[in-house]
């Protein structure tokens, strides 16, 4: 008797429930979206970071009235690796309802979340991830913010053609240029990127090619020796940790004298060891990164400027620091989606591809200073999503390029003596 | 192609400079070979913790400078009496158990012990990289065309008076004699009188030893971190069978030669290379000379 009494009351209050949620779901008007990041394991901690960043966009673009006319909404999911990623992008479709998924943060995330929602014909925002492979295996349904691995390498060259040369009063075609790397495939990426636009859109000269691996290279003294002699303008080199500073090192006690090195990525010299390391000693190498110390605002279209001010002042209120590359990753590509989903009005695939292929905006438009303008395999152009050189000056790295951006100015160039960057 | 041979044989000045990189890199190895080569030698205990207190050697001279500015050469004869205690309580917790087991028990025990330490070190100070620097890690000294580093020069130094001086030792005290002793045969040393566990228990602290002041030697160089040793003791290994088990002298020259296999190999061929020269090297030595290069024949089973 009691038995049965207890599986009514489950029964009806079931029904209650549904009830109750089919009512607030209604009145409320919300747009729900799924948010997949690494919330725990080893990348929980930009994870985290990443999801602030969405998080405090939201809230902003509810201020502005929402997606569509409704209140944006997230249904989050913790994806630790690539199994967690495509099981939740599963569950978010399946139990959740959501048409769009975001995310991953990271490049071991991104291919496998975006193939669960591809399986379902879910549209796939990643605002994150450099995978180059994750745009190249035609799906319809997925589109990126960032650039890839190699949209760094082509950064970098842009960089040595266009802010470089002239100053060394060189045309691009008469610089000598060496690329050394680690052999990663990051390191590989940029690198052949580098290479390929290095001779193909400016005719560089090759000096150099040479790869290394990062974790027992010891000594860097006989490439150095072999690159004097090649005597190259520029390194183009990508490291990964300790190896930035080992080669910077010795290429000093070597009196290696090369115009200007270029790294790119947030490791090797992008790394705030490197600072550390050397101090004063390693003034001089240029890092394509986030923007840093001496990023201008007022560089920005208008009303992005109003948008990054609001944006910073409530990631600072949050965290108590200025917003990190995550925060700076997750907040533009959560706000374009809102411009997408504005123009297209609906989640359908088809419409909604549309509107982002017909999206052009102008650099300097939204807040760290990206454009739009999709190409066919659902990737941001690398012209639009502007990235930054900074440089390395007494111990911090001081954003320097483009100059439009940037209180901050390049220093030492060419580099010239090794005592003489004070 | 390889640009190295577009610019075709190498000037005077290029190859004196790939002679003294050479030796000083070759210095850097030897400094690790020796204390895992007389572990190895004596104890036949294939010590895979090794690089984790090289680790630790670095740690020490990067906290003694860190929160006193304590040079590490001031750091270096209390580093050596620091780690011999470390070898005395390690052998005693860790390895007095597993002395007499199989050559199995051993390298699961003593890889447990890398993984152990390498995150102790993880958790008590992060996976930050750390940095040495006292005044002589950016001094350059110029000898005609070539330049060195003057810490290096000093590590390298050392290196050769470690090697010398363990290698009187083991020649000429009653002490080393001993501990040659039970290495050749340890059933027959015990009957001959030798506390046996008292000269294994000596033979691995002072390999700790001569490997934390290693350590010490190398922080003004490279980065201090949780996974340092990793960097090197891949590297000590191929030395050690190079040179012979537990031949001082055969470390030194091993390290010499891998480090000039690398030196010239990343010259020539390019550094992707260098792995596979040296291991075509090991594997070559393996087959052809299973004593080592220097080692007397037979002695892989001695480890004389």
């Amino acid at each position: 008797m009691s038995r049965r009494l207890l599986a009514v009351v489950v029964v009806v209050s079931l029904f209650a429930f549904a009830a109750l949620a089919a009512v607030t779901h209604g009145q409320s008007g919300e747009y729900k979206i799924g948010v997949l990041e690494p919330l725990t394991g080893p990348l929980a901690f930009e994870g985290k970071r990443h999801l602030e960043g969405y998080e405090v966009m939201r809230d902003l673009i509810n201020e502005r009235g929402g997606v569509m006319g409704k209140k944006l909404a997230f249904a989050v999911g913790d994806a630790t690796d690539p199994t967690a990623a495509a099981s939740e992008a599963n569950r978010l479709i399946t139990r959740e309802g959501v048409k769009i998924i975001t995310g991953t943060y990271s490049s071991t995330l991104c291919g496998a979340a975006s193939e669960a929602a591809s399986r379902q014909s879910v549209i796939y925002w990643e605002t994150s991830c450099v995978d180059p492979r994750f745009a190249q295996r035609g799906l319809k349904n997925v589109f990126r913010t960032e650039i890839d691995g190699t949209g760094f390498g082509w950064y970098n060259i842009e960089f040595i053609a266009k802010h470089l040369s002239h100053r060394f009063n060189m045309k691009p075609n008469q610089l000598k240029i060496a690329f050394l790397s680690e052999d990663s495939s990051y390191g590989q990426g940029v690198t052949e990127a580098a290479r390929k636009r290095a001779k193909g859109d400016f005719g560089m000269q090759e000096v150099a090619a040479e790869y290394y691996a990062f974790a027992s290279t010891n000594d860097f003294t006989p490439i150095i020796v072999k690159l004097k002699q090649l005597n190259p303008d520029i390194v183009h080199h990508i490291a990964r940790g300790n190896d930035a500073v080992l080669f910077w090192r010795q290429s000093r006690e070597q009196n290696f004298g090369f115009k200007a090195l270029v790294h790119a990525g947030a490791t090797g010299y992008g790394s705030p060891d490197f600072g550390k390391a050397l101090a004063a000693d390693g003034n001089g190498p240029f890092v394509l990164a986030e923007p840093g110390p001496g990023f201008k605002v007022e560089g920005l279209k208008p009303e992005a400027q109003k948008l990054e001010k609001d944006f910073t002042e409530a990631i600072k209120k949050r965290t108590g620091a200025e917003p990190y590359a995550s925060h700076r990753l997750a907040g533009p590509g959560l706000w374009l989606l809102k411009l997408v989903l504005d123009s297209a009005k609906t989640d359908e695939l088809d419409k909604f591809r549309g509107a982002v292929m017909s999206l052009d905006i102008p650099v300097g438009s939204l807040i760290n200073g990206w454009g739009v303008k999709f190409a066919e395999n659902g990737q941001n152009a690398n012209e639009r999503v502007q990235h930054y050189m900074l440089q390395w000056q007494n111990g911090q790295m001081v954003t320097v390029w483009p100059e439009e951006f940037t209180t901050g100015r390049a220093k030492w160039i060419p580099l010239g003596a090794w005592d003489s960057r004070k | 192609m390889d640009p190295a041979r577009r610019l075709g044989f190498p000037q005077i000045d290029v190859l004196a400079q790939l002679g003294v990189s050479t030796i000083l890199l070759g210095g850097i190895y030897a400094l690790i070979a020796v204390g895992l080569t007389l572990i190895f030698g004596i104890m036949r205990v294939v010590n895979f913790a090794h690089g984790e207190f090289l680790m630790l050697g670095m740690y020490l001279a990067f906290w003694a400078w860190h929160l006193w500015r304590i040079d590490p050469y001031v750091v270096l004869p209390l580093g050596a009496a620091i780690f011999f205690v470390v070898g005395l309580v390690v052998y005693l917790l860790v390895m007095k158990g597993v002395i007499h087991a199989s050559h199995n028990v051993q390298i699961f025990t003593t890889v447990g012990l890398s993984t152990l330490l390498e995150n102790v070190a993880l958790v008590a100070w992060t996976g930050d990289f750390r940095f040495v620097r006292p005044w002589h890690s950016s001094v350059v000294l110029r000898l005609g065309a070539t330049a060195f580093n003057l810490s290096q020069v000093v590590a390298f130094a050392i290196a050769v008076a470690l090697t010398i001086g363990l290698f009187a030792f083991m020649r000429w005290t009653h002490t080393g004699r001993v501990m040659r002793a039970t290495a050749q045969d340890r059933d027959a040393a015990t009957l001959m009188g030798i506390d046996t566990d008292r000269i294994y228990r000596i033979t691995f602290a002072m390999g700790i030893a001569a490997v934390g002041v290693a350590g010490v030697l190398v922080s003004p160089l490279y980065s201090v971190y949780p996974q340092a040793g990793l960097q090197f003791v891949l590297l000590a290994y191929v030395v050690v069978v190079l040179g012979g088990l537990g031949d001082m002298v055969g470390a030194l020259l091993g390290s010499l030669i891998v480090a000039g296999v690398e030196v010239v190999g990343s010259y020539f061929f390019g550094s992707a290379w260098k792995e596979v020269l040296y291991f075509l090297l090991f594997i070559g030595v393996l087959v052809f000379r299973p004593a080592g290069l220097f080692g007397q024949r037979g002695a892989e089973n001695l480890g004389v």
